[in-house]
């Protein structure tokens, strides 16, 4: 998600064609073209020029509810019929792929979350984060936390610096016993109220991240 | 002299197709791109146009001088021009919003009496200045982009 302002003019995009499996925009205002992962110009007027990025989150349905019930819901266009399907995963899944990750430790479509952080790049396998949540790991001098909703599918990670955070029942807690949301709060106990940093994440297939962040470590 | 004009008439034929069809075949999904295919797709459709317009021309003028004699020869010449013409007119479709419409007045709904999502759908999520904001994964799947303002900022949600 990326804002959609640059020099205080907001632009338009579009749709406008594929690069190596990620595709590009347009904008209308100056006709630039933009590769929609790292949000940079590629070509035209604005090249090498970056969108900023707006922090967001992949979460379940229902865990974003309960933490917004007043939210807004984008509406599905009704003239659209072929809207994809519950499974649509395993159906992309199936179609060829024009590039392959070098690193073969992953499959090409395992879906990692990338983190890009003080200057390093590494990739998690989701899978692993929501088996072994809490994951606590290093990415250059940063400690960070990532986090498995209880819905087994949302995931969220946090610049953790000295605060170690471990399962106890269901519950999050740490060394002072207090217990922490998965928005990373502390929600009771010594450190009530603090507030990890979130860490913006890349849901992506594995050949994909690669290929834009081709220095990056994946863990563990 | 004469076949200067058929042979010139024919290549521009040739050139305003290849305007058309070069993006499309480059900016295909299923193949790995270069940076020199990309370079020369952006060129196409950066300055097509022009050489679209300049090619049609160039065509009626010499569609002009070859105008008269048998019915087939008139066709031939017509052809070339209407086809001409015809690419330059597609050439400005996007193909790529042909086959994902896109949402240029998206609508929403409150959380609280949505139908459309079920629980275990994901949705991107975003919150700003108070306002927090989802979009169902499934019809990003779709569409792509959505742009949105949220809480006053106005954002492009891709996927």
């Amino acid at each position: 998600m990326w804002e959609a302002t640059i020099d205080g003019r907001t632009l338009h995009f579009h749709l406008n064609g594929i690069n190596n499996q990620n595709f590009i925009m347009r904008d209308d205002e100056t006709g630039s073209w933009w590769q929609q992962v790292t949000g940079e110009a590629i070509f035209g007027p604005m090249k090498g020029r970056h969108l900023t990025t707006v922090p967001m989150d992949e979460l379940s349905f229902a865990l974003w509810k309960r933490e917004h019930p007043a939210g807004r819901v984008l509406r599905p266009d009704p003239t659209v019929k072929e809207y994809e399907t519950k499974d649509w995963e395993a159906h992309i899944a199936k179609l060829p792929l024009a590039i392959h990750a070098r690193n073969k430790r992953l499959a090409d479509r395992e879906i990692v979350i990338g983190v890009s952080l003080d200057g390093h790049d590494r990739a998690y396998p989701v899978r692993s984060v929501i088996a072994q949540s809490p994951v606590i790991d290093d990415v250059g001098r940063a400690k960070i936390i990532l986090l498995a909703g209880d819905d087994g599918r949302s995931v969220r990670a946090f610049e953790c610096g000295t605060v170690e955070l471990f399962r106890n029942g269901g519950k999050l807690i740490d060394a002072t016993g207090s217990e922490w949301s998965f928005n990373g709060r502390a929600v009771s106990g010594p450190l009530a109220g603090t507030q990890l940093k979130p860490i913006p994440l890349l849901k992506d297939y594995w050949f994909d991240w690669e290929n834009y962040h081709p220095e990056t470590t994946v863990y563990p | 002299m004469f076949s200067m004009r058929w042979l010139t008439l024919l290549l521009l034929v040739l050139l305003s197709i290849a305007i058309l069809l070069a993006p499309m075949l480059i900016l295909h999904p299923f193949k790995e791109e270069t940076l020199r295919g990309l370079t020369l797709a952006y060129g196409v459709k950066r300055y097509g146009l022009l050489v679209d317009l300049l090619a049609l021309a160039g065509a009626i003028a010499i569609a002009v001088k070859l105008w008269g004699g048998r019915w087939w020869r008139k066709a031939i010449v017509s052809l070339a021009v209407i086809l001409i013409a015809a690419t330059t007119v597609l050439a400005r479709v996007n193909v790529f919003e042909k086959m994902f419409r896109p949402l240029p007045n998206p609508l929403y709904a409150s959380a609280s009496n949505v139908k459309f999502v079920d629980a275990d759908d994901m949705v991107m999520t975003v919150v700003h200045g108070g306002e927090a904001a989802a979009y169902p994964i499934r019809q990003l799947a779709y569409h792509h982009v959505v742009q949105d303002i949220v809480g006053g900022l106005p954002v492009v949600v891709t996927y």
